[in-house]
């Protein structure tokens, strides 16, 4: 049942060849139009004058890079493999204990820091919750991804995005798993019995060509699972989060156990202790990026859970808030309020796992174990809650469609309304500094847009729904229910998002991308977002479809040499996705930090196969596009507000005055310059 | 509105699959060419293939160089083919080569062209104006076809060199073994990405 993906060893060739039509397409041949580059006219505060931050889904840094080594000379990296917790084959190490997961007994209420009572470590070798194939794909299809090379030869027909070629050889069309929905996951090596703790996905029969079973990850659970109390605190770890429930919590939040037999919704299992490794071709590409350029191993996803609150904070260093519509907070519909209580009966079955909570009051359900924590700890951080403020915890889809139209029952249609809060962008246009969200598949997406304004959905259902029935009445165009809305900070804005001649200036595809690099109109600061198809999200993408996603946009800049001289490549992720890591984590507010996530820094500035340690998350970023273009923090409230981290020689990992967040220029060395091609 | 000539395809494809189902076959059998043409008359690129018989209708394009629209307003079908892929997908409105060719759901049709399908069904009348577009046509109460197209700015779709002739049955079918694309799996695929983000049933 299994196909092969392509050679890893060989990775750059089959992906190059993949897309090799829309190379021709836009041609990469020349340096044309560079002269004509308004960006680099811009004064900055180095010699970048372009930087587009890629952003993949849902991988961790352990995760990612758990086993690699750095190539750098004397550099070191914080991982599975240099903690011991693994050998170099991904086999539990000596320090494996390191990593063991626990369950917890029923509690009354929710926590983050589980009674040290009522933890007890899986023992035997197969009681941890073990991997699940859950929502992955059993089968090739011919109507979904992973598709048949038919497909792939008609898609290219009718739609020109970078998804799709004429090459029916490539890596959209591998990886399904062979066996049943929410099963145990065979593939994986010693499935079924494997020890407590991180295990690797790597065998025979899986790899990063593969799609594996997702783990949820939203924003209560992602506390619960780092397991976080001062009681714990260490020299090394001096915010005590212990990382040790992270199978338990995917086991148990959606569980209802006090039935006979109990009922389970959510099969992620154990999913979160998978790993890949990089030294032995997975994650291929980055791995060779990392070699050769400079990797983050302290750079977190800046809010707990999931994918929209954390593409909103690193547009706006900020969190999203339920509103009227005209920047005024008032309170969601009840149906969108979070309980994190255990049901009645249950071990930790959330009463409610809605997306919202008033952060500022003790008493909303889930706050008070929250806000207690920040307040104990050291350096007590601001959970900086606005009163009477119901912040997006998690995924919830903005009040603009993908072509500005404004959902009028943003209430009934479960769409956030048009949010108030400063972006990015507001800033950059205050400074007329060039700038666009380029999201994959979003050309689509709003054709899809208009049908659904024509049929009258877009007025009363939520935008994937009504996005969804459109694509089925339009399939030449249904890649546009792949574009990520959430994924786009700037579409929940009503000063972008509401303006047409905002939207027509900033948000656009990835086709785009590739041709502004081609014409020499890249903007200053660019955002680039792979659809859903090549994300790299466990279940719906793959690893290797988000390198391919990667490659193209540096293909493109690698056949441009001026422009790629004074451009910063920043590849991150929006989160880990649910998978365990074994970084320190910071608590900088009620809605982060979370895991670690990697960053990569590619930039003639950057080489060297450099490990950088500085403490970071998604606003470093902004820092850095602040720093550069000399604007100030986007508003009073923003974590971009945050100082550099002062890091301690003897904890390199913990900054001295917390909270604090790099603006990552010490990832370059602007007085080092190196020219040489991204890949080999 | 522009006219194009894919777009006059459309209307053609609309009209023809707007026929009363369930009655008896129209027994028409014929072929022409399609023609645009600008406002002074001129010729604007080159001409479609049209054939019908009964129900059924054929369009072959060079907008759509590579595959051929069928419709069967009797089944309430309206398929576009790519021979290359053998495959087929549903042509439906403001579709892929897109809001191109559009056609109406025969058994619900868009309230807009109700009317049109309406009169069009009609051998008392022989003209008929869709708004709000403002787009006319001409119904040629013998085939029960419409023959001009006209739009707001003038340009014109016309059936030309028409014959009246028996259609071979073979042009109207779905060859062996051709599949359909459905974009259903698609969405099921994404709902199982952070992409889809419905509400309070998408955990």
């Amino acid at each position: 049942m299994r196909i092969r993906g392509r050679n890893h060893l060989a990775w750059g060739a089959g992906a190059v060849m993949s897309f090799s039509l829309l190379a021709a397409t836009v041609g990469f041949a020349d340096d044309k139009g560079k002269d004509n580059d308004a960006a680099e006219a811009v004064n900055t505060e180095s010699p970048i004058k372009h930087v587009i931050i890629l952003i993949g889904e849902n991988r961790g840094t352990d995760h990612t890079f758990g086993v690699y080594k750095p190539r750098g000379k004397h550099q070191t990296i914080s991982n599975i493999l240099s903690k011991g917790i693994v050998n170099e084959d991904g086999s539990p190490g000596p320090n494996f204990s390191e990593a063991q997961q626990f369950s917890v007994k029923a509690q009354q209420l929710f926590y983050i820091g589980a009674p040290k009572k009522a933890k007890t470590a899986y023992s035997a070798n197969g009681q941890m919750p073990q991997p699940n194939t859950n929502g992955a794909p059993i089968a090739q299809g011919t109507t979904g991804a992973p598709f048949t090379p038919a497909f792939l030869a008609l898609a290219t027909t009718l739609d020109p995005s970078p998804d799709f070629t004429p090459n029916t050889d490539t890596i959209l069309t591998t990886g399904f798993t062979g066996l049943p929905a929410n099963s145990l996951d065979t593939r994986v090596p010693n499935a079924g019995i494997l020890p407590n703790g991180p295990f690797i996905l790597q065998g025979p029969n899986i790899s990063d060509d593969d799609y594996t079973g997702d783990t949820t990850h939203r924003f209560y659970q992602a506390w619960q699972q780092a397991d976080c109390s001062v009681a714990n605190a260490t020299k090394a770890n001096p915010t005590g989060c212990l990382n040790d429930l992270f199978p338990f919590v995917m086991d148990t939040y959606d569980l209802d156990d006090s039935k006979t037999p109990a009922i389970q919704k959510n099969f992620s299992a154990g999913n979160s202790m998978g790993f890949y490794d990089a030294e032995q071709e997975e994650a291929s590409l980055l791995k060779t990026l990392a070699d050769r350029f400079t990797l983050s191993d302290n750079f977190h996803q800046s809010f707990q859970g999931g994918t929209g609150a954390n593409h909103f904070m690193l547009g706006t260093g900020d969190a999203a808030f339920w509103s009227d519509g005209k920047g005024n907070a008032i309170t969601p519909p009840a149906n969108q309020i979070a309980n994190p209580n255990p049901a009645s009966g249950t071990t930790n079955k959330y009463i409610a796992d809605n997306s919202f909570s008033n952060c500022a009051d003790f008493t909303q359900p889930g706050v008070a174990p929250i806000v207690s924590y920040l307040e104990a700890l050291s350096y007590r951080p601001e959970p900086n809650c606005a009163p009477a403020h119901y912040y997006m915890l998690d995924n919830t889809n903005p009040g603009f469609y993908p072509n500005g139209f404004q959902a009028p029952s943003p209430a009934a249609q479960a769409m956030i309304p048009a949010s108030p809060v400063r972006t990015i962008g507001d800033a950059l246009n205050d400074k007329k500094i060039s700038w666009a969200y380029f999201g994959g598949s979003y050309n689509d997406a709003v054709v899809l847009s208009n049908e659904a304004v024509t049929a009258g959905t877009a007025a009363t259902l939520n935008s994937s729904t009504a996005l969804a029935e459109a694509a089925l009445a339009d399939p030449a165009h249904s890649l546009g229910v792949a574009y990520c809305q959430i994924c786009n900070p700037f579409q929940y804005a009503t000063s972008i998002m509401g303006n047409a001649a905002q939207r027509a200036a900033h948000i656009k595809d990835t086709v785009d991308l590739l041709a502004d690099i081609q014409n020499g109109t890249l903007p200053s600061v660019s955002f680039g977002k792979p659809d859903g198809l090549l994300d790299g999200h466990p279940s719906s993408s793959k690893v290797d479809l988000f390198e391919a996603y990667v490659q193209q946009v540096l293909d493109a800049l690698e056949a441009h040499p001026k422009l790629k001289a004074s451009t910063a490549v920043f590849i991150t992720w929006d989160e880990a996705g649910g998978y365990w890591d074994s970084g320190f984590i910071q608590p900088i507010d009620f809605f982060g930090d979370g895991t670690r996530i990697p960053l990569l820094t590619l930039s003639e500035y950057s080489t060297g196969g450099s490990v950088n340690h500085t403490y970071a998350d998604h606003v470093s970023l902004l820092k850095f596009i602040e720093r550069n273009w000399k604007l100030k923090p986007l508003t009073g409230r923003s974590r971009d507000n945050l100082p550099n981290p002062k890091m301690r020689d003897d904890e390199p990992y913990v900054p001295k005055n917390m909270p604090a967040l790099s603006d990552l220029f010490d990832m370059f060395d602007f007085d080092h310059r190196v020219k040489q091609p991204f890949l080999e | 509105m522009a006219l194009t000539s894919a777009a006059s395809v459309g209307l053609l494809l609309m009209l023809s699959a707007s026929a009363p189902s369930g009655a008896g076959s129209p027994e028409r059998d014929f072929s022409a060419d399609i023609v645009k043409r600008d406002a002074a008359g001129a010729m604007l690129g080159l001409p479609a293939k049209l054939s019908v018989s009964g129900f059924k209708t054929r369009i072959d394009t060079p907008d759509a160089a590579g595959g051929f629209f069928l419709t069967d307003s009797a089944a309430g079908t309206a398929f576009f083919i790519r021979s290359a892929q053998r495959l087929y997908v549903d042509a439906k409105q403001s579709t892929p080569l897109t809001r191109i060719f559009v056609r109406v759901e025969p058994r619900d049709p868009c309230p807009q062209w109700q009317a049109a399908a309406e009169i069009a069904d009609s051998s008392s009348r022989d003209k008929w104006q869709c708004e709000p577009t403002k787009e006319a046509a001409v119904i040629d109460p013998v085939l029960h076809f419409p023959v001009k197209w006209r739009s707001p700015n003038g340009e014109t779709v016309v059936l030309e060199n028409i014959r009246i002739e028996a259609q071979p049955p073979d042009l109207f079918g779905i060859p062996a073994g051709y599949h359909k694309l459905d974009p259903q799996a698609l969405i099921e695929r994404i709902k199982h990405s952070d992409v889809w983000a419905p509400g309070n049933d998408a955990h």
